[in-house]
């Protein structure tokens, strides 16, 4: 598969449309690997494609949003739903993009567990043969595991959760979903988010996160991979979607590069609970 | 440092008699940023007023807070008050201490204590406030009405009347609408066209009046006093500035498909007028029949007319121009009832016609000149059906709203039958008769003393057996079997939205709602306005009425279109959304959500290193941002704010309250 | 901490301009009675209202936070409350996610017509705040030590 990918890069540069392309490549620790910016023929030698390659691809081309040739990115089912994540939200144009698809055989990350799509959803050229794939029972296993708490202690699990958080903001920098020119966290003259560190303000800033990527997350997990303190990020999130997928109607996120957030829509016939 | 001075007002004994105002004031004191507070007996009275203009002066106040009634009642005249002195309106907020607080408690010790919470609130968010300024946008003193039925004319004509110029644009080939098509008009039996073509002419004659028929709404833009408007003119064929109307043509068209106007009780030529009276009287081709146009055969017309106007060359034209208000009459269209009522024959038997059907038959200038007869055998029907309520009030098949005409022109049908059949037998079935109208209830009452049979319930089938429509139904005031073998059934339908009115009120921005009727700005009070400023409402396309209510209506809406057109320019409310550029991401989450399309995205010059690139932001139509805030929680970064309502300021009262 | 004798809550309403907070004008028009600890904000509409408002209530000390407007299909603005509904039914449900109780932040639509329903739902709705005491999750340290004093 790796010299499929490689091919498929080297074809990509010949064509002369692609100005360079984000892989992975090894680094001193077998267990681990890097992103790799290719720039040309030459570096396609250095991609590696191995169950370590965790890091999402997609995200850097947010740091490029005019860029002279389009950007190559080779994709996981993940990586894909992120770039229709940013396509969707308006921040990358697909037109700017390269996108070599991978199919997937899950990583070294607790997330794959629970992967819908291994098989990406857009691409370019696609390596690999699609997979019959369909919505973990264990989506929202964690969820309702919180459910099932009174609201005691299901505040005093989050207690413990945000008194370890340190706002690294690492959440939010990996997010697909936090496309942000000026992320609300960083304003300090509209006040949303004090900067004091401690248990109220870090639970503001969770809240706060969950609820703005909460309809749009593609539940790719590198929110909680990129933790240093290993808060369960995702079930804030995903506690949005199931109820989401609860009041709405079955809902993946990123699956198409023109998506309609369920936040941004209404129905005349929603559920009426506030009567 | 801002300087802000509260004012406490007894408002008599009204606030002063449950919370201690001097507290509040003391209070006040204490609060940042205060650095005046008085009370007073009436802060709203002349005197009042007067001392907090002088308090202003002397203190070198730059911002106020009112503790007084709500700010629903006081706001204006405080806002008012401020614009003679050196504080700009909008740096006063109002502390509402006498509905949510005097007037709601009892325990003055609380009542106190919540007023000085209120007050610190309003401090708070005072100090936040930024001064706004009004603008004024010019008006185009020119009006656009759409849909050229009887509502239209008279909107058209009472506007052009005052002196403003008018767009009547009408999707058909004439004007005239569904009145044109009727007979008589109940309840005084008058004839429809004697005095709707009047109307029609002057349309055509009015200095004031430009008609555009055969044209439809292609896009509309801009906001109210400046709407850029797209019409589509579609292709007449014919050049309408050198055609005198002769029909020479029309006589001799091989080609004829059936009439709309006669409601398929006719046929009509490829080329020619919807009808004799038509305005303007001049022909057009019909594409969709016209030989020459399909299979290029024919031509007959273009070789027989005199002045050479036919121009098969003909093509659809696009018009774009500048309105400053626009009156919306698309009015109505019968219920396609075959579907929905097979046990009515759905369509097969013909002698099964609708009400409109039946005003063609009746009508003297109609295919049969005026003469009641069977589609089917062209005999004169004795005995006829008429039931009213199909598709209305019916919500498991049909409509659940009642249709409001189909009464009286129920009753005028079976006046007519009875007039012009001796001997008929008119046998209707109801629901309910509702007559709510002048001298209705005595033309129901007289159609009765005619002969007219009311039998309360309704037709469960027709069948044909000997030539005979025979209808089953129940009498239910005497709760038993009816049936009826009649001759000719006549149904009156529901009337339903017009084709298309849900694009069109996509492309103005106005709300329909679940059956498409148009929704007006406020059931009672605002009935001809929309929520958008600057596009009314006339006629049907609000809902079912009958001709004196349209007119009415119309006139109405005409009104409120020349008030607005008389002034030179208006005042747009400074409390917009306002968008920060540098930091929107310009993801468009807020455009949707929009009810006014006030936000769009565009793109603009900024410099990305070395180099200028075009980056997408929102941009908020000052003219058409109603001030709701919506838009500012759709956007994350909170880079669109609604000024007066920003989010610090929300922020900094919550925060004052928690003090 | 013991719940102190006398504590009143603090419970923080935001209303629209053209229907809850006129609703409520209307209570005060009619003299009708309700708690004193129900303070309410103003905004143009309920869509207006951010569901970080409420965290943010919650953090500095309110222990009650509702949000009222038109009823749905009676929006000033037409479709402003339809964007409030899926807003609030998601943020109410992770609220709860996280520990706040359900009775500590209600929506409600009260229309200006509806003092009564205005007046019940604030007695209501403080009542139950009062029987279940402070809030004290999502607070800041500096004011649960301040509420110790």
């Amino acid at each position: 598969m790796i010299n499929e990918i490689k091919n498929a890069c080297l074809k990509a540069f010949e064509s002369g449309e692609v100005g360079y392309i984000i892989g992975w490549q090894a680094t001193r620790f077998a267990d681990k690997t890097t992103p790799l910016f290719m720039r040309s023929a030459e570096d396609v030698e250095k991609l590696v494609w191995n169950k370590y390659c965790v890091n999402s691809t997609a995200k850097y081309a947010l740091e490029d949003k005019y860029p002279e040739k389009k950007i190559g990115i080779i994709l996981r089912g993940c990586d894909s739903r992120a770039v229709a994540r940013m396509i969707s939200d308006k921040q990358l144009k697909r037109e700017n993009l390269y996108l070599i698809g991978v199919v997937c055989d899950g990583k070294e990350d607790p997330i794959c567990a629970t992967c819908s799509h291994k098989t990406p959803v857009i691409y370019d050229v696609l390596i690999g043969q699609p997979t019959t794939e369909e919505i973990s029972p264990e989506r929202f296993a964690e969820v309702e595991k919180i459910a099932a708490m009174t609201p005691d202690e299901r505040y005093n699990y989050w207690a413990v959760q945000y008194d370890k958080c340190i706002r690294c903001y690492a959440c939010r920098n990996v997010c697909p979903a936090c496309n942000c020119v000026e992320c609300y966290a960083d304003q300090y003259r509209t006040g949303w988010q004090g900067k004091a560190h401690n248990r109220a303000e870090n639970q503001v800033y969770g809240l706060t996160r969950a609820y703005h990527v909460g309809d749009r997350c593609i539940e790719c997990g590198q929110c909680e991979r990129v933790c240093p303190m290993n808060l369960p990020i995702m079930s804030q999130t995903r506690k949005m979607l199931k109820d989401i997928n609860d009041l709405f109607g079955p809902t993946e996120c990123g699956l198409t590069i023109e998506e309609a957030p369920v936040l941004g829509e209404y129905d005349l016939n929603d559920r009426e609970e506030f009567m | 440092m801002s300087r802000v001075g509260v004012f406490v007002c007894h408002c008599g004994t009204n606030i002063a008699q449950t919370v201690d105002v001097e507290r509040v004031a003391e209070a006040a004191k204490s609060f940042p940023g205060v650095v005046y507070s008085s009370t007073y007996k009436y802060m709203c009275s002349e005197p009042g007023q007067a001392m907090i203009k002088e308090t202003i002066e002397k203190e070198n106040l730059d911002r106020i807070v009112i503790c007084s009634c709500t700010p629903r009642m006081h706001e204006v005249t405080f806002r008012k008050m401020l614009k003679g002195t050196k504080i700009n309106p909008y740096q006063l907020e109002i502390a509402n201490i006498r509905e949510q607080c005097s007037w709601v408690h009892t325990d003055k010790e609380k009542a106190t204590e919540k007023a000085i919470n209120l007050a610190r609130m309003s401090v708070a968010k005072v100090l936040l406030n930024e001064p706004l300024h009004t603008s004024s946008i010019p008006i185009t003193k020119r009006a656009l009405v759409i849909g050229g039925g009887i509502a239209g004319i008279q909107a058209a004509l009472d506007i052009a009347d005052a002196g403003h110029e008018v767009v009547l644009v009408e999707k058909e080939s004439s004007i005239g609408g569904k009145m044109a098509m009727l007979d008589k008009t109940f309840p005084t039996l008058d004839c429809s066209a004697c005095i709707s073509t009047p109307k029609m002419v002057d349309v055509s004659q009015h200095p004031n009046i430009t008609l555009m028929t055969s044209s439809e709404i292609e896009s509309v833009g801009g906001y109210v006093g400046n709407f850029d408007v797209t019409i589509r003119q579609k292709a007449k064929y014919v050049n309408h500035d050198i055609c005198t109307g002769c029909g020479l043509c029309e006589t001799k068209c091989p080609t004829k498909v059936i009439s709309e106007f006669n409601q398929g009780l006719a046929k009509r030529p490829a080329i020619g007028k919807m009808y004799a009276q038509a305005v303007p009287a001049k022909p057009v081709i019909d594409p969709n029949a016209c030989r020459k146009l399909i299979d290029g055969k024919c031509g007959l017309c273009a070789k027989l007319c005199p002045l050479g106007c036919i121009n098969f060359e003909d093509e659809d034209k696009l018009v774009t121009e500048k309105f400053g208000a626009i009156v919306v009459a698309t009015g109505y269209q019968l219920i396609e009832w075959g579907e929905l009522y097979p046990e009515y024959g759905g369509g097969k038997y013909k002698d099964v016609i609708t009400g409109l059907q039946f005003e063609r038959l009746v009508n003297a200038s109609g295919p049969s000149e005026g003469h009641i007869l069977r589609p089917s055998d062209n005999t004169e029907p004795k005995t006829i059906v008429i039931i009213k309520c199909v598709g209305s009030r019916d919500p498991k098949k049909g409509k659940s709203y009642c249709s409001r005409a189909c009464c009286m022109y129920g009753a005028k049908h079976a006046h007519q039958i009875l007039d012009k059949i001796p001997g008929a037998k008119v046998v209707t079935f109801y629901i309910d008769v509702r007559t709510p109208g002048k001298n209705y209830e005595e033309f129901y009452d007289n159609t009765r003393h005619d002969g007219a049979i009311y039998v309360r319930g309704r037709v469960s089938k027709i069948y044909e057996e000997d030539g005979k429509l025979i209808c089953l139904g129940e009498d239910s005031l005497l709760a038993r079997k009816v049936a009826v073998k009649a001759d000719m059934v006549v149904l009156e339908t529901a009337m339903v939205p017009a084709v298309g009115i849900r694009e069109l009120a996509g492309m103005l921005g106005i709300a329909v709602d679940n059956h498409g009727w148009v929704t007006e700005a406020h059931p009672k009070l605002r009935p001809v306005e929309t929520q958008t400023g600057g596009v009314f409402l006339c006629g049907v396309c609000q809902g079912p009425k009958d001709i004196p209510d349209t007119v009415a209506q119309a006139g109405a809406a005409a009104s409120k279109v020349i008030g607005l057109l008389n002034k030179d320019s208006m005042e747009t409310s400074p409390m917009i959304s306002k968008v920060d550029e540098s930091k929107c991401a310009g993801c468009g989450f807020c455009v949707k959500m929009c009810p006014y399309k006030a936000i769009t995205l565009e793109d603009i010059d900024v410099r990305q290193g070395p180099k200028t690139v075009k980056k997408t932001v929102a941009k908020i139509n000052g003219g058409l941002c109603q001030g709701c805030g919506a838009c500012n929680v759709a956007c994350r970064t909170g880079c669109i704010e609604l000024l007066g309502f920003k989010n610090n300021q929300i922020l900094e009262e919550v925060d004052s309250l928690c003090l | 901490m013991s719940v102190k004798e006398n504590w009143e809550p603090k419970i923080l309403a935001f209303c629209c301009n053209w229907c809850t907070y006129t609703g409520a004008d209307l209570a005060g028009l009619n003299r009708m009675k309700y708690p004193e600890n129900v303070h309410v904000i103003r905004v143009p509409c309920s869509s207006r209202v951010n569901p970080q408002f409420i965290i943010r209530a919650f953090q500095k000390g309110c222990d009650g936070v509702m949000v009222c407007g038109c009823h749905p299909g009676d929006c000033h603005y037409a479709t402003g409350n339809y964007y409030t509904r899926r807003r609030f039914m998601l943020m109410k449900r992770l609220l709860e996610h996280n520990g706040i109780d359900p009775n500590r932040f209600v929506c409600r639509w009260i229309s200006g017509a509806e003092a009564a329903k205005f007046r019940d739902v604030v007695t209501q709705v403080s009542n139950q705040i009062k029987a279940m005491g402070p809030n004290e999750k999502f607070r800041e340290p500096y004011y649960l030590e301040k509420e110790a004093e």
